[in-house]
């Protein structure tokens, strides 16, 4: 189910937190895991069988985890574990890209299983392995309760696009939570926030990226329009979600890590990387660099780690060698950053903000791409390599068409709006018109968005199938 | 206002939407169609473990919630004042408006669509017309973006290169260029097609060409009923309706159509369709798929018949004084392989007569 529809928006959500609100404190966990379940089962239902067993093998790993603390059975109960849950993420997600690059290789024509990715595996897989690793260095105690630790993995706000929550984050919080009404009204308002950031920002731009896609007549304007659309749509979508998924997570009483903080506004690809996806950089430093030495080793190896981490930060996006690429990419610049760049960047002032810029819209340019030799194609037309005419009347009609959206998404994608609210707050009467206007504003964006979801179909998210 | 009383208000605001949308949509009875869309509205899918484990219920599911969506129509016009108004887009659901015509975005040239419906008429020309005495006539109609696009701005198919594509594919036909005698106030400006009270002079035209005549003196009436076409709905913004016209003349009112789907004959206008969901289904009763109109009155003996699309239910009226019978073919209703079962191609005309939207999307040719 997508946050972003009718369904969930208008039945779900409001039989849920009815629900939720009014059985018992104890029983506030036994609701949020049948309503997850009820939630990621309304799109897939034959895959709930898979995220029960790799929820049940945690559990039972565990508490022998625990169990067996300080003995080679509980390394031994760990990797059991970490390869069941790999395994399982593995045979779903990448069988196939094995096999065909297996056939490519070998010239064999083994038949491509075409299984279906279960949503969400990428994200809960992960919580489990972080949750079975940090019982192991005993920075958490193993959950003897099987439904709270169930709750924590399969819970609908954060359970099909992250963020990725550690174990340890919301460890308390299973336990006992509080309830306020500011909370809950801070809650919804992040969640209306996300809500139009996907519907009347992303899925607009998106309409736009489809377009281009579409066109048979595309110039050097309409890639560059392209390749910043989609750079745009991208942190829309997918921090629209997780805004959403903060906001649910604030109304149930939880405090979800953040996941975005203007990454747009980076001055470096090492600060970038701090802003964008933070619950998956985090992730791959805790669990990935950090055990392989991070940069405690010598330098050849500390560039070996730094091109293992972001390989497979490409590769946990998705099963094609343009995903690799585009971690490989990250990888190269930060080394360069690291070894060279930074100080340069820390003093140049408008440079290092359309280095990032160009960086990043070509960086994504690489991650939609069907193909590397698509993308370099693309990446080539936008600087002229193509031969393509600079314009035409089709990108001029979409650059028109997309113009006020690209401008306000461009500056939503900025704490501009943010700074300016907080420094009228300041200021008594302006205060009190936001107080007055904030619960209208709200209002209003529900009722956009519902209006674009009545009328539209074009509503897909894209890091459904990460 | 102080905060806790903000925050309450946000909360009751909000949970009152989200609770009372639901509940109304629970309350009110469904819908069975959409008027201003033309089509039939989702209804409550049956529940069952096949639909659930298959996922379908919840794909039925969510059509159904968003088809019967309390005041849908206008959430939608919301939609589309935000999307032409609020952020200035050009076009909605590929519809926009200029200069009070609303018209809808068909670009760039699909090559393979026309490849394929000029195959079908090859088919039709190979199998029942070479080779025989039979004239054979085309015209194009030009959408509205033609007169439109350029203009202001929209993109649109190169209309020259789309004839020329055409023409040079249909060597046996004689083109007959009808695009200098209309504009687009011969369009109706909330629907696809043109007006029969103004296409005189193209129905005048065309017999001139194929050899008859037409006098084009009719007698012009009114349908008391605003006419909002098929583009009213799907663009979704309160416009003015257009007026629906027709046109008579003694043939017109002394002929007879025979429609051989039902066998049956049917009026060349048939009043009771201005009260159904396509009032431009007044002319020859909508889509048909053969049908003859016979003209006892006709001066000639002349016969004609006419591959067409809609926009001929409103010309061929016209052309009926220059001929004793046309019979009008609809291939996307009745397969061309089966037509020597109605016709025979013997001695009379025939025009092959398309609007460039069909022949760009002409999927549903048979």
């Amino acid at each position: 189910m997508l946050f972003s529809s009718i369904p969930f928006l208008y039945y779900f959500l409001p039989c849920v937190l009815t629900l939720y609100f009014i059985v018992p404190k104890q029983m506030k966990n036994g609701v949020l895991f049948l309503s997850s379940l009820v939630f990621y089962g309304w799109g897939e239902p034959k895959y709930l069988i898979f995220m029960l067993i790799s929820i049940t093998q945690g559990y039972f790993f565990g508490i022998l985890i625990e169990k067996y603390r300080g003995t080679k059975r509980s390394k031994l109960f760990l990797a059991v574990s970490v390869i069941l849950s790999l395994f399982m993420l593995g045979y779903f997600k990448y069988t196939d890209f094995f096999i065909s690059n297996f056939n490519a290789v070998t010239g064999l024509s083994i038949p491509l299983l075409k299984v279906t990715l279960p949503i969400g595996i990428s994200f809960y897989t992960f919580q489990i392995l972080s949750y079975s690793v940090d019982v192991y260095r005993n920075e958490v105690k193993a959950q003897k309760n099987y439904l709270d630790l169930a709750t924590y993995i399969a819970m609908f706000p954060q359970l099909v696009a992250g963020p990725i929550v550690r174990y340890s984050e919301i460890e308390k919080q299973l336990k006992s939570r509080t309830h306020t009404v500011e909370n809950t009204a801070k809650g919804i308002r992040r969640f209306l926030i996300g809500l139009a950031k996907k519907i009347l920002i992303a899925n607009l731009l998106g309409q736009g990226i489809a377009s281009f896609q579409a066109s048979d007549s595309k110039s050097v304007l309409f890639c560059w329009l392209y390749a910043i659309s989609y750079m745009l749509h991208i942190y829309f979508d997918f921090s629209g979600y997780s805004d959403m998924a903060i906001g649910l997570g604030q109304i149930l009483g939880f405090h979800f890590p953040e996941n975005f903080d203007y990454p747009y506004i980076s001055k470096s690809i090492t600060e970038f990387w701090r802003r964008w996806h933070i619950s998956l950089g985090s992730w791959f430093r805790d669990y990935l660099y950090i055990p392989l030495g991070g940069n405690r080793v010598g330098k050849a190896r500390w560039f070996l780690n730094i091109f293992l981490v972001w390989a497979a930060t490409g590769f946990w996006h998705g099963a094609q060698w343009t995903f690799i690429l585009w971690g490989i990419l990250f990888a190269v610049l930060l080394i360069i950053e690291k070894m060279w760049l930074l100080p340069f960047l820390k003093k140049a002032k408008v440079f290092n903000h359309l280095y990032v810029l160009l960086i990043v819209a070509i960086s994504f340019v690489i991650f939609d791409a069907p193909s590397i030799t698509q993308a370099f194609s693309l990446i080539a037309d936008m600087f002229g390599v193509g031969g393509l005419p600079f314009i035409s009347l089709e990108s001029v009609y979409y650059l028109q068409n997309y113009a006020v959206i690209l401008i306000l998404a461009a500056i939503g994608a900025t704490p501009i709006v943010k700074k300016l609210l907080n420094s009228a707050k300041k200021k008594k009467f302006l205060n009190v018109i936001l107080q007055i206007v904030e619960p209208v504003f709200l209002v209003i964006l529900l009722a956009l968005c519902t209006a674009f979801l009545v009328d539209g179909s074009f509503n897909p998210f894209l890091y459904f199938r990460f | 206002m102080s905060e806790k009383i903000k925050n309450f208000t946000i909360i009751l605001l909000t949970g009152s939407f989200l609770v009372l949308f639901p509940l109304w949509g629970i309350i009110q009875s469904d819908q069975k169609e959409s008027i201003s869309e033309r089509r039939p509205l989702a209804q409550l899918p049956e529940i069952t473990k096949e639909s659930v484990l298959s996922g379908k219920f919840m794909t039925d599911f969510e059509k159904y919630t968003l088809d019967q969506f309390p005041l849908r129509e206008n959430f939608r016009t919301i939609k589309a004042f935000a999307t032409l108004k609020l952020f200035s887009q050009k076009d909605n659901n590929h519809l926009y408006l200029e200069n009070g015509f609303i018209s809808k975005l068909d670009y760039p040239i699909n090559i393979e669509s026309i490849e394929y419906a000029t195959n079908r008429f090859r088919f039709i020309y190979n199998n029942y017309i070479s080779g025989k005495d039979i004239n054979v006539y085309l015209s194009l109609i030009p959408d509205k973006n033609y007169f439109l696009a350029s203009e202001f701005g929209y993109p649109s198919i190169n209309y020259q290169q789309f004839f020329d594509y055409v023409t040079e594919k249909m060597d046996y036909s004689q083109y007959i260029d009808i695009v200098h005698l209309l504009e687009v106030h011969d369009y109706y400006r909330t629907d696809t097609h043109w007006r029969q009270e103004r296409i005189v002079d193209v129905a005048k035209y065309l017999a001139e060409k194929m050899g008859t005549k037409v006098t084009g003196v009719y007698q012009k009436n009114k349908v008391p009923l605003p006419f909002y076409g098929v583009y009213y709905g799907h663009l979704a913004l309160p416009l003015p309706a257009d007026e629906l016209y027709y046109l008579n003349n003694p043939e017109i009112e002394g002929g007879t159509v025979y429609d051989y789907e039902t066998d049956t004959h049917i009026p060349i206008y048939d009043f009771q369709k201005v009260y159904g969901k396509d009032p431009y289904e007044l002319f020859l009763s909508g889509s048909k798929s053969l049908l003859k109109i016979n003209n006892p009155n006709a001066a000639s003996e002349k016969e004609l018949i006419v591959f067409r699309d809609s926009f001929a239910s409103s010309l061929a009226p016209l052309l009926m004084e220059g001929y004793s019978t046309i019979t009008l073919v609809d291939i996307r209703y009745i397969s061309p392989n089966i037509l020597k079962k109605f016709i025979s191609f013997e001695h009379q005309d025939v025009l092959f007569l398309y609007s460039t939207s069909v022949l760009n999307n002409s999927n549903t040719l048979k």
